[in-house]
Order: C-alpha cells, then structure tokens, then sequence
C-alpha cells in the first residue's frame, strides 16, 4: 500500500503539467514618462513562491491582436521570493495581455490581463467571474 | 535574433495568413471584412484540439483549417449572392455572429485538475503545445514562415494557371467569366472556402503562439486591418498583401516613430492610396512592368 502510494505521489511530482502549475499577478506603477510602468510580477507554483526563473514580460492588445510589438523586457530579481521586477513601455493605455514567458527550470508562457491608465494597472473583470490568474 | 525580432517577425506572418485570405476574396471580386471570423474559428478549433485532447499541432491545424474551410463555406451560401457594399456587410454580420458565438462557448474539460477550454468572454486559457514540445521562439517562426512560404508557393503556382486566370477573370467581369462557361457561384464558394481555410490556418498558428485567445481577439479590427493590408500592398501580387503587413507591423510599428498615433498614420495612408493607387503599391501594372523589366 505504502509503495503505491510512493509510486503515485512520484508520478504525479513528475508529470509536467502538476509541476507545473502557474500563478501570477502584476503589479504597476506609471512613471514619470507616458505608457511607461514600473512593474512587480509575483509568480507562483502550486501556491509556492517561484524564485529563479528567467522572466520576459511582453504585451500586446486583446482588441488587436497582432498589431503591437511590444519590446519585451527581462524581468530582475525582486527583493521578495517569487517576485521580479520589469519596466513595462506601452504604447498606450488600456486595456493590455501582459505576456510572461518564463524560461530556465520552467518553460511556460503566462497571460495576464491587466487595465492601465494613469494611475497604474488593475486585473480586467469580465462578467460576474473573478479573473483567473 | 532578440526576442524582439523574432516577436515582429512571428506577428507579420501570422497576420499575413488573414491578409492573403482577404487578398484571395478581393481577387475573385468580393470585399470580406469577415475573415477574422474564420480566423477566430481556426484558432478554437486548434486550440481545442491541442490542449483538451492532446493532438499534435499539425493534425490540429488541419482539423482548424477543415472547420474553417466549412464555416466559410456555410457563411459563403447565402452571402454571395449579394453584391459590393452588401456583401461586405453580410460578412461583417456574419463574423459578428461567430465571435458572439465564441462569447457563449462554455467547453471546458478537466485536466490534471484544472478546468481547460473555451470559458466564454473569460477567454481560453493554456494552449500549451508549444512549451509543452519544447518549441523554442525561434523554432515557431520557423515554422510559421514554412507554413507561409508554402501558401505563397500555392499562390504563385494558381495565378499562373488556368486556375488563377479564371480567379483574375472572375473578379474583373463575372458575367464575362459566366458567358465562358465559369459557374460563377459555385467557383466563388470554392475560393470563399480556400479563404476561409487560410484563415483559420493563422488562427489555428496565432492561438499556439499566443497560448491564449479570446473573442475580442477576433473582432472588427484585425478584419479591416488584413483588407487594408492587401488594399494597401497592391492586388497585382501575392506579394502585395505581405508588403501591406510589412509595412504597417514592420515599418510603422516596429520602428515605433508614431507611438501611440499609429493607427491615425496607418488609416491617413490607408486613404491616400486608395485614392491615388487604388489597386495599391504592387497593382497590376507595377507587377507587369516588373516582370517585363526582370524576365
């Protein structure tokens, strides 16, 4: 009994998709100059911070897909574990999927749609659901 | 190459999917500003596919490029039998439709524990085949530019059959075309499909890239945007939509001159050549005399 258990627990810690298992938020401050935002990105794994992975943060426009590039930025080490630091320059305000594309240990692309305006960015509420992470 | 580069480059050929497919219909005649809807269709399909039934990208693009080939098909029946502004308007009305309908998709499947699949105006989240097969960036625009040059290959091959001769004539005068025995409205569903697969095809490719799609994605914007860029790169060519992309991502974009006063720059250019060049740069004059001049 107990070895199946081991086996099952050590499957399941060596299937990709349960390790995995991403969750981010954004936080972002504008900055003196236009479109450009001072961000913290908080990633996590099966609610553990995620420290160590090598973060671009990009973005482009829900409403036109395509048609920005946004320069993607590598993201820095933040002061706490899981987070990370990157200055985001929009070319305009509104509503933006911020792409986080993480390589290193984990290999996965993140989308997190955010509002921006002038007073920073807030997580995009659509319909009585909460946004999923 | 940076990411950025490689980012540019990833979004010209995807977009130039939907601008060849708008191409396609403009050559034969008609003015869709319907295909993101089958652009939208491909890329659900696709995505589906891949992440709710784990089948690998190529059969999902096929399947995506089958849906797509059918929702134009089934829009093109009763749409092509009207004309000019009114087509243009079914077509719109009908992308509507489906992006409306991809709103009320709810399909989601259990996965390892989480909820996968469309979730209506939430969007759908965890296209992963890419990072799941270990596609690096580079290796999808590879792929993507394959898929493209492959199209234009097509392209090329058709216009200088009897095939495109009959596309080239369809669009010029149809009731010429009907008097030599071309069954206009059967040719014109065909191509209509064709589009329609293509789209869908950059949809299907668009949805792998992004991870992420939503209806929005596939509104108003991007079908005017992909008429623009054949209006605006010329209709004598193949190359003439891809050089309308080039310009608007490539130039105006990824120069960045313009921030956030783009889209006025790309509508003020969009107005001056089709009063000037109304077959745009590349129109069929400028392709003979090129030809003329390098064969």
């Amino acid at each position: 009994m107990a070895k199946a258990a081991f086996c099952l627990v050590l499957a399941l810690l060596s299937f990709p998709a349960f390790a995995q298992r991403l969750q981010g938020e954004l936080d972002c401050k504008p900055t003196k100059t236009d479109f450009i935002y001072d961000c913290k990105v908080k990633l996590s794994r099966n609610g553990q911070p995620l420290s160590g992975a090598q973060v671009t943060v990009g973005a482009d426009m829900p409403s036109m897909p395509m048609a920005h590039n946004v320069k993607p930025v590598k993201a820095k080490a933040g002061k706490a574990p899981g987070e990370y630091e990157a200055m985001l320059d929009l070319e305009m305000l509104g509503e933006w999927a911020v792409k986080l594309r993480l390589a290193g240990p984990v290999k996965d692309q993140l989308i997190l749609l955010y509002e921006f305006d002038e007073k920073g960015a807030r997580p995009v509420r659509r319909g009585d659901k909460p946004p999923r992470k | 190459m940076d990411d950025y580069t490689v980012g540019v480059l990833t979004n010209i050929g995807l977009i130039s999917f939907i601008a060849l497919s708008a191409y396609l219909l403009i050559i034969a005649g008609e003015m869709s500003f319907g295909q993101q809807g089958f652009f939208g269709v491909g890329a659900y399909t696709a995505g589906v596919a891949t992440a709710m039934y784990g089948i690998p990208l190529p059969v999902a693009a096929g399947l995506a490029m089958g849906a797509g080939a059918a929702a134009a098909f089934l829009v093109g029946l009763p749409t092509l039998r009207l004309r000019g502004l009114y087509f243009a308007m079914a077509t719109l009305a009908a992308a509507e439709m489906l992006r409306i309908l991809f709103e009320l998709l709810h399909f989601q499947r259990d996965i390892d524990g989480e909820p996968v699949g469309p979730d209506g105006t939430q969007g759908f989240r965890g296209i992963r085949w890419v990072f799941e097969n270990g596609v690096e960036p580079a290796g999808y625009l590879a792929l993507v530019w394959g898929m493209l040059a492959a199209v234009i290959v097509l392209f090329l091959l058709v216009e200088r059959s009897r095939l495109g001769a009959t596309l080239r004539m369809l669009g010029e005068d149809p009731e010429l075309a009907r008097m030599l025995g071309v069954h206009v409205e059967r040719f014109k569903l065909g191509v209509a499909a064709v589009a329609g697969a293509l789209a869908a095809l950059g949809g299907a490719l668009y949805a792998h890239h992004n991870t992420y799609i939503e209806p929005r994605n596939f509104d108003i914007m991007l079908g005017v945007h992909s008429l623009a860029y054949a209006l605006i790169g010329g209709l004598g060519t193949v190359f003439g939509p891809l050089l309308g992309v080039l310009v608007d991502i490539g130039v105006l974009e990824g120069s960045r001159v313009f921030q956030g006063y783009r889209m006025i720059v790309f509508g003020g250019l969009v107005a001056i050549l089709l009063i000037f060049r109304p077959r745009g740069l590349l129109d069929e004059r400028v392709v003979n005399w090129l030809k003329r001049r390098f064969a």
